[in-house]
């Protein structure tokens, strides 16, 4: 076991596949590696190390989207980091038009193995344009894979999978998750697709939470513990593919369904998990399912206004005591 | 140059810079005594640019600008005190809180939606272009970072521009020169080879040199006006040591204009920025030496500047932070 930061988790990810697999190159490596809070000399050693495949491209993300997808057509395995996920936006067409078709249009005659990487999230003080949550924009594209990191070990043996996948991978990471500590297993581990983690285990309410707000639950989970109330707290850590049996296996045993996510609630991850369970497992339900999400409005600057919509540990053991009607 | 400008325009246009640079400098304080989150892009060592450019402006005028914007809202005339107040977040800011450092706007003092995306706004600019021209009076100054040519809706922009003869006047701010910290990775020998390849005018000014600027943007804008064709002009500037930095700190220290007449005093790790960049600076030395502003006239623009800006931070530190009611208001019309 080591104990490092997401950030950290990472990195060490990216390196191993830089080491391992010469197709490995990055698009955007400034950003992804510089100003995380890692050690200078961790940075420079890395840039020493793999500094001809670290690339910094002009700020064009449409065309690193698109030469992504060329190259990995072509035989590269590209991990393209955008840095904040509204730049990515620039990208769209090509990602979503391009990247998540070409396997389909071909009828599997393409594959494009790449990574999106963005940091997403409410950042604080960020505004409309540099908090969005993306996610369920990108889940309603098909042909993308969708992962979703909430820890240290999560986010390293994800971007493990990720790199080695043979189809193009969004990875979204919460920008207030890159310091968050952890235990990883030693030396080189990857973690499958579509394998959710129970966070935590508990009777009462089901609380399914993606990134950030993985760390939210569990803060929760500890306050409503000193209550009686146990949480069990289910990350799918990657939404395409979804692992909807392990979520529905804990409804089934809670009777109660509880979604956190920081998006917005309106056709969101959210509305995806509680209508698959209400499609599978609507007799278990004991209470209506709840979402705890942001209302359908830009992301202000003012931190009293951010805070107002913002999803937290507060608003999700609100949530589950009217749920419990304690 | 002076030609173009009477005395006492020279005298307010340096007023103008100096309120621009004092209160960048009071955003800096205000993130040191951590009244708000503390993070911006500062417009200092631009003032040349974007105040000689934009005092000319009238009233039908309509500008875009960018995540470098405070310096663009001062120049134009928005009262300091509510663009502070909108930095640190607060209810009585120009946007009520919402829009903060990066989407700062008054559209009373001609300002369009405020991009913080690289290239988010010069698309809009050619919309109000576009608009003006159907209107018959007023053009559009779209205002960006050499970054932007980066993106390729820089292209279109430009190319739709043309092609259409809108009045637009593209004011790029290149603050990318060798061997500092860059912002654009561009291919042209260039910048202006790429709008002059879409057949639009272009100059190129010394973005520390206000009246060449003032000189510059007059004839463009006469120009535009006359024949609503695109003028592109791209000032060049230094990059201000602090200007990466998102979050603000005091570079190359509070501007002392004792140096203005005292270079010997000019000393440190930023002195080259000091005695060669500053357009401030530079401003104030030309018209003492000219003979059009004294010492003691330089010292009372400053006291006055000084002033204005201690009402704006009172202003904006009485002002409540907004009422979490207002997170849902204003999403539609
Ligand atoms: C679409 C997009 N991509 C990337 C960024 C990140 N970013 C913020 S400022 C900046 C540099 C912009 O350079 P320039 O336009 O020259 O403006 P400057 O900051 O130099 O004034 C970049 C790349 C962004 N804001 N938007
Ligand atoms: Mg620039």
């Amino acid at each position: 076991m080591a104990r490092k930061t997401f950030a950290t988790g990472m990195l060490d990810a990216l390196g191993y596949a830089l080491q391992t697999d010469p197709t490995v190159a990055v698009l955007g490596a400034w950003s992804f590696i510089r100003d995380r809070g890692l050690p200078i000399e961790q940075e420079d050693a890395f840039f020493d190390r793999y500094g001809d495949r670290l690339i910094d491209p002009p700020t064009s993300e449409s065309v690193i989207a698109a030469m992504a997808t060329g190259a990995a057509v072509c035989g590269m395995r590209p991990f393209v980091n955008f840095g904040t996920s509204s730049f990515a936006f620039e990208a769209w067409n090509q990602m979503i038009n391009e990247t998540g078709n070409a396997h389909f249009m071909s009828n599997g005659q393409l594959k494009a193995p790449l990574v999106f990487h963005m940091y997403c999230g409410i950042r604080g003080g960020g505004a409309a344009q540099h908090s969005q949550s993306p996610q369920s924009m990108f889940a309603n594209a098909p042909g993308l894979e969708l992962v979703l990191p909430s820890t240290a070990a999560d986010a390293q043996g994800l971007l493990r999978t990720a790199i080695r996948s043979d189809n193009p991978t969004i990875f979204l990471t919460h920008t207030k998750l890159l310091q968050w500590m952890g235990d990883t297993p030693d030396g080189d581990f990857s973690i499958p697709f579509g394998k959710a983690d129970v966070k935590r285990a508990g009777r009462d309410v089901t609380v399914v939470a993606t990134s950030l707000m993985v760390r939210e639950s569990l803060a929760a989970a500890e306050i409503l513990a000193k209550e009686g109330i146990e949480i069990e707290v289910v990350d799918p850590r990657t939404i395409v593919p979804l692992d909807s049996a392990a979520i529905c296996a804990s409804v089934e045993k809670t009777g109660r369904l509880l979604v956190a996510e920081e998006a917005v609630a309106t056709c969101s991850i959210a509305s995806e998990i509680i209508t698959i369970v209400a499609e599978q497992s609507l007799h278990a339900l004991k209470a209506p399912p709840v979402r705890v999400a942001r209302p359908s409005a830009p992301l202000a600057y003012a931190p009293t206004l951010e805070k107002a919509v913002t999803p937290d540990a507060d608003k999700i053991v609100a949530a589950v005591r009217r749920m419990l009607n304690k | 140059m002076s030609a173009s400008l009477t005395g006492g325009e020279r005298l307010a246009l340096l007023e103008r810079m100096l309120l621009m640079r004092r209160f960048e400098e009071e955003v800096i304080s205000a993130a040191a005594a951590h009244k708000y989150i503390g993070r911006n892009h500062l417009y200092i060592g631009h003032e040349g640019v974007g105040g000689p450019a934009l005092v000319q402006l009238g009233a039908r005028d309509v500008t875009h600008s960018t995540h470098r914007n405070h310096g663009h809202m001062i120049a134009r005339g928005v009262d300091p005190g509510k663009a502070l107040a909108e930095i640190m977040g607060r209810a009585g800011g120009l946007c009520g809180g919402k829009g903060g450092t990066w989407h700062m706007t008054d559209p009373t003092r001609g300002f369009g939606s405020t991009s913080a995306m690289v290239g988010g706004s010069i698309g809009m600019s050619v919309g109000a272009g576009f608009a003006r021209k159907q209107q018959g009076e007023g053009v559009s100054v779209a205002l960006f970072g050499d970054g932007v040519l980066d993106e390729g809706i820089s292209y279109e922009a430009l190319n739709y521009c043309s092609k259409f003869s809108l009045p637009v006047l593209f004011l790029c701010e290149n603050n990318s020169q060798e061997g500092a910290h860059i912002t654009s990775m561009l291919a042209a020998k260039r910048l202006t080879d790429v709008p002059a390849s879409l057949d639009i005018e272009t100059h190129v000014v010394d973005g520390a040199d206000a009246e060449a600027v003032h000189g510059c943007v007059r004839a463009a804008l006469a120009k535009i006006r006359a024949n609503s064709r695109p003028i592109f002009i791209e000032a060049q500037l230094a990059r201000w040591p602090g200007s990466h930095q998102m979050r603000p700190e005091h570079t190359t220290g509070v501007t002392d204009m004792s140096l203005v007449w005292d270079e010997a005093r000019i000393t440190g790790e930023h002195a080259d920025w000091v005695r060669h960049h500053d357009p401030i600076r530079l401003y104030a030395a030309k018209l003492l030496a000219a003979g059009a502003a004294s010492k003691d006239e330089l010292l009372a623009i400053d006291a006055r500047v000084k002033n204005q800006m201690a009402a704006a931070r009172a202003y904006a530190e009485a002002s409540p932070f907004p009422d979490a009611s207002a997170a849902l208001e204003n999403v539609f019309a």
